[in-house]
């Protein structure tokens, strides 16, 4: 079948199968690697896509129900090399280890920012319930966070 | 242009990472590559009576099922060669690879898996340390006498035991005999799944009867040589090529699923790309092991510790993989950073029916410390004394010797870290108030001494490329650690260092990120290296600039000529020069630990770490609260005073200690893996339930800077320590808060609501 979705600003058609994961179609169709499968059942966050300005993860989102969709993956949040301020904010602030949750993080956090332009700390760690990251102990991840929501200040 | 040392610089991989970039192994493909899936065996035990291929054969894009029938017949281990590619005629652990399916797709792949028609006879099951050590126990490994070593150690195993390591410092029985009390206590823990984000995945392609494996793997060289084991083939004719690690925390040190892609991609002479998925992951990672610690101390009248003795058992599972070395820690964690006068100490590793176990963060000391904390807070219990006074009484000092004789010449730093955090989380007005309670636990921590060389290469464009097989699991040894030490001692920004992927045709030996090691191993090989890189820029500049070289500075990406400001150019000028002249300019150097000094007549077994090397001193302090009704746990403070050397880069030291300490407090509350009939109960990421951002403190870190001599910029280990002590510190805390002992982990709600039950009772 057919599925058509704006994908980081870009129009794009392709052929699907019925029971492809939108992960499935961003990873293998559209080469888009930046999105990670670490669990695959929706319990990590690490494929994280902000789906119609709403973060979901796609490794259960059914690909067809994105038809018509406006979708950002990780690969979207820079202009050119213009890191976006959470993208620089991760990179000032420590966020980064081995990186693999990282997208799903700025994914979620993207999507927080855009509601809520200034989150505190609480608000952080409640947006990232979903999200596990098994190397920082999240302490630079939330800095990271509210510090891009605070212009890159003091947190 | 060293004034880099010392400061939070961005890692160099930070900007790939956040952009979607980063190429992880489990990113990478081949042109024309099939893909892979595993026939796991499902009972923990039993014969093959059937294994019928022909059906899943028969399947349009499958282009090969292969099984022990295919395979070489060799066999394979990082001590003990106990593993076998496939399972041959029997299954010792339930996720055994028995076959393997390529096909055009990985979906056709799993599928055709479930079309190969398999039968086993269940068998007995070792399923328990006990079971293993039954008198009559059925050996999950009968022909194990006839098994090679791969490493030239004495096991002093027999039945199910794998390996035996004995400390005994003579003394114990009589000071047991003369002793004016005895405190004893049993202490277990159970597994612990390293849950890396990425699952475990390989690409290998076999070309001109060479492997070529792409692999994100933390020690490329060792499973270079488990590769070459398993296929019967030399080292040499086994390269691999590493990629970002999706994290590891020491699960991918030793094989995966590369020797079975291996195998398959030479027989279809394809390139085999093959990925766990989390369930495959879950079931056949080497987890920490699970773990029985018996512990007595001889006292005094005074509370002096006369002697102790301790027996430490490990499970193995079903292939030894690492654990013979690990039964050499439980002499250096049981019987020390306390002053005790005897001690014997038996760490013993079993075979049972399980997945097999190895190494995750901190290998056997978060149990050990658990079990040692726990034990000196019983002793001060028993005697009436402040706990945290009891341990300044019988700590160690500078020139400490412990057990095995090694001597600890800066031992004092533990009292430094003591008064830390005294200054910072003032024990007596820590942890009050009911329900509420305060622990503490100290450690003595190694940096991993083995061998790792690099080499320097100015680039035309006064670039510099560091070729390392060293890789960056994610701890930011080598994207800030290796590359802030390389840019401070060339001169140039860090921006403009280079790393290599790791690739064993290309770069020097390098024993892997684990045990802390590469800032320290691997960026002493890049100082002098570095060393020797200027000297040789000095010579080809003085030529350029008509000096001499003992006059040519280095520095800000440039050379200069002392005392004559106008006299100057760009390293690119110089690397450009010397590169179309008398040659690109490179330099390279090797380094290992030189091994500390210790009695090797007290101590028996196979001794990987007879001695702990480059340690560094470690106190934590956990304050916790209880909720009566329904037990659970919440840690609301956490401090730590760490000797960390040189902070090369200290938002890179303050994200290991919160990373590490995170971990540390899954282990303690949360995360028990727990075993049935040899079968892992848990099987998703959620019935892992690993900890959540709302769930756990900011630690308060304070870094206790002791530069060591040998160290680049006085460099030690660092990511691996902040794990160890925190179950003995929330286990303290928590049975100070509640009034009763806890002696297992992990600290679930139910088991805090049965002690307070018990207790009353």
């Amino acid at each position: 079948m057919k599925l058509e979705m704006n994908v980081n600003g870009t129009d794009r058609a392709v052929e699907i199968d019925a029971h492809d994961s939108l992960l499935d179609v961003l990873r293998d169709v559209l080469h888009l690697t930046g999105t990670k499968e670490a669990c695959g059942e929706g319990e990590c966050g690490a494929c994280t896509v902000i789906v119609d300005g709403v973060p979901v993860n796609s490794c259960i989102r059914a690909a067809m129900t994105a038809d018509g969709a406006t979708v950002t993956t990780v690969e979207g949040l820079a202009d050119g090399d213009e890191l976006s301020g959470l993208q620089r904010a991760f990179l000032d602030n420590a966020g980064i280890q081995c990186g693999f949750c990282t997208p799903g993080l700025l994914m979620t956090l993207t999507a927080l920012h855009d509601n809520e332009p200034h989150p505190d700390r609480e608000l952080v760690k409640k947006a990232i319930v979903g999200n596990l990251c098994r190397c920082t102990g999240y302490s630079q991840v939330i800095e990271a966070a509210v510090s891009a929501g605070t212009g890159g200040g003091e947190v | 242009m060293t004034d880099v040392i010392g400061t939070s610089a961005v890692r160099i991989d930070a900007r790939a990472k956040a952009t979607g970039d980063a190429i992880y192994g489990v990113d990478h493909n081949e042109v024309g590559q099939l893909h892979g899936a595993l026939l796991r065996s499902p009972v923990p035990s039993g014969t093959i009576t059937r294994l019928d291929t022909a059906a899943a054969l028969a399947i349009e894009g499958v282009e090969g099922v292969f099984t022990a029938a295919d395979a070489p017949d060799t066999r394979a281990g990082w001590i003990v060669k106990d593993q076998t590619l496939f399972a041959r005629g029997s299954v010792r652990y339930e996720g055994e690879p028995i076959a393997i399916v390529v096909a055009e797709t990985r979906k056709l792949a799993k599928q055709a898996v479930k079309a190969i028609d398999l039968e086993i006879t269940p068998g007995p099951v070792v399923a328990t340390i006990e079971d293993a050590m039954a008198e009559d126990a059925p050996l999950v490994h009968p022909d194990v006498a006839s098994y090679e070593m791969a490493a030239p150690f004495e096991l002093h195993g027999g039945g199910n035991v794998v390996a035996t390591t004995i400390l005994d410092t003579g003394g114990v029985d009589e000071a047991f005999a003369a002793a004016d009390r005895v405190v004893e206590g049993v202490y277990t823990t159970p597994r612990h799944y390293q849950a890396y984000m990425e699952p475990k995945n390989t690409v290998v392609s076999y070309e001109d009867g060479r492997f070529i494996i792409h692999s994100a793997h933390q020690f490329p060289f060792n499973l270079r040589d488990r590769v070459a084991q398993f296929m019967g083939v030399r080292p040499s004719d086994i390269r691999v090529i590493g990629h970002h690690i999706g994290g590891a925390f020491g699960g991918k040190l030793d094989a995966g699923l590369e020797p079975q892609a291996a195998l398959a991609a030479k027989l279809t002479r394809r390139p085999v790309n093959i990925r766990n998925d989390r369930l495959e992951d879950m079931l056949t990672c080497p987890m920490r092991e699970n773990a029985v610690i018996r512990m007595r101390s001889a006292l005094s009248a005074s509370g002096e510790v006369l002697a102790r003795e301790v027996e430490c058992t490990i499970d193995a599972g079903a292939h030894a993989g690492e654990t013979p070395g690990l039964t050499n820690v439980p002499m250096h964690m049981s019987a020390s950073v306390y002053k005790v006068g005897a001690a014997r100490v038996v760490g013993r590793a079993v075979y049972t029916n399980t997945a097999p176990t190895g190494a995750f963060r901190g290998v056997s000391g978060p149990y050990l410390i658990f079990a040692l904390e726990r034990h000196i807070d019983e002793i001060a219990d028993e005697l009436g004394v402040d706990r945290r006074q009891y341990r300044l009484d019988h700590l160690y000092e500078d020139g400490a010797v412990a057990p095995n004789e090694q001597v600890y010449d800066n031992a004092g730093i533990l009292r430094d870290a003591f008064d830390a955090v005294e200054q910072t989380a003032p024990w007596a007005s820590t942890g009050k108030g009911p329900l509420r309670g305060v622990g503490v636990a100290a450690a003595i921590w190694p940096t991993n001494p083995m061998a790792g060389g690099v080499t320097l290469r100015l680039n035309e464009d006064g670039r510099l490329t560091v070729v390392t097989a060293a890789n960056d699991n994610g701890s930011g040894a080598v994207t800030m650690g290796v590359a802030q030490i390389a840019a401070a001692q060339l001169g140039i920004d860090v921006s403009d260092v280079v790393v290599t992927m790791p690739d064993t045709d290309a770069a020097a030996f390098d024993a892997g990120s684990q045990g802390s090691r590469t800032t320290h191993i691997v960026g002493r090989a890049v100082a002098d290296a570095g060393e020797g890189l200027r000297a040789q820029i000095a010579q080809v500049a003085a030529g350029l600039l008509e000096a001499s070289p003992d006059d040519i500075e280095i520095d800000n990406g440039s050379v200069y000529v002392r005392g004559v400001p106008a006299k100057t150019m760009g390293l690119a000028d110089v690397g450009g020069a010397a590169t179309f002249s008398v040659g690109p300019l490179q330099e390279s150097a090797s380094y290992a630990s030189t091994p500390p000094q210790f009695n090797p007549g007290c101590v028996a077994g196979p001794l990987m770490f007879p001695a702990l090397t480059t340690v560094t001193y470690h106190l934590h302090l956990a304050e916790v609260e209880v909720d009566p009704g329904t037990g659970h746990v919440t840690v609301t403070r956490y401090v730590v005073a760490q000797d960390v050397g040189t902070a090369i880069n200290p938002a890179g030291v303050r994200g290991q200690v919160q990373g590490g300490v995170v971990q540390g407090l899954g282990y303690s509350l949360f995360e028990g893996i727990s075993l049935d009939g040899g079968r892992i109960r848990q099987r998703t990421f959620e019935q892992c339930r690993m900890p959540l951002a709302v769930d756990v403190p900011d630690v308060e870190l304070i870094a206790l800077e002791n530069p060591h001599a040998d160290g680049p910029f006085g460099a030690k280990g660092v990511a691996e320590a902040p794990i160890a002590p925190v179950a003995g510190a929330v286990a303290n805390a928590v049975a100070d808060a509640i009034g009763a002992p806890i002696n297992h982990l992990p600290i679930t709600p139910e088991s805090v609501l049965q002690a307070i039950q018990t207790a009353r009772t």
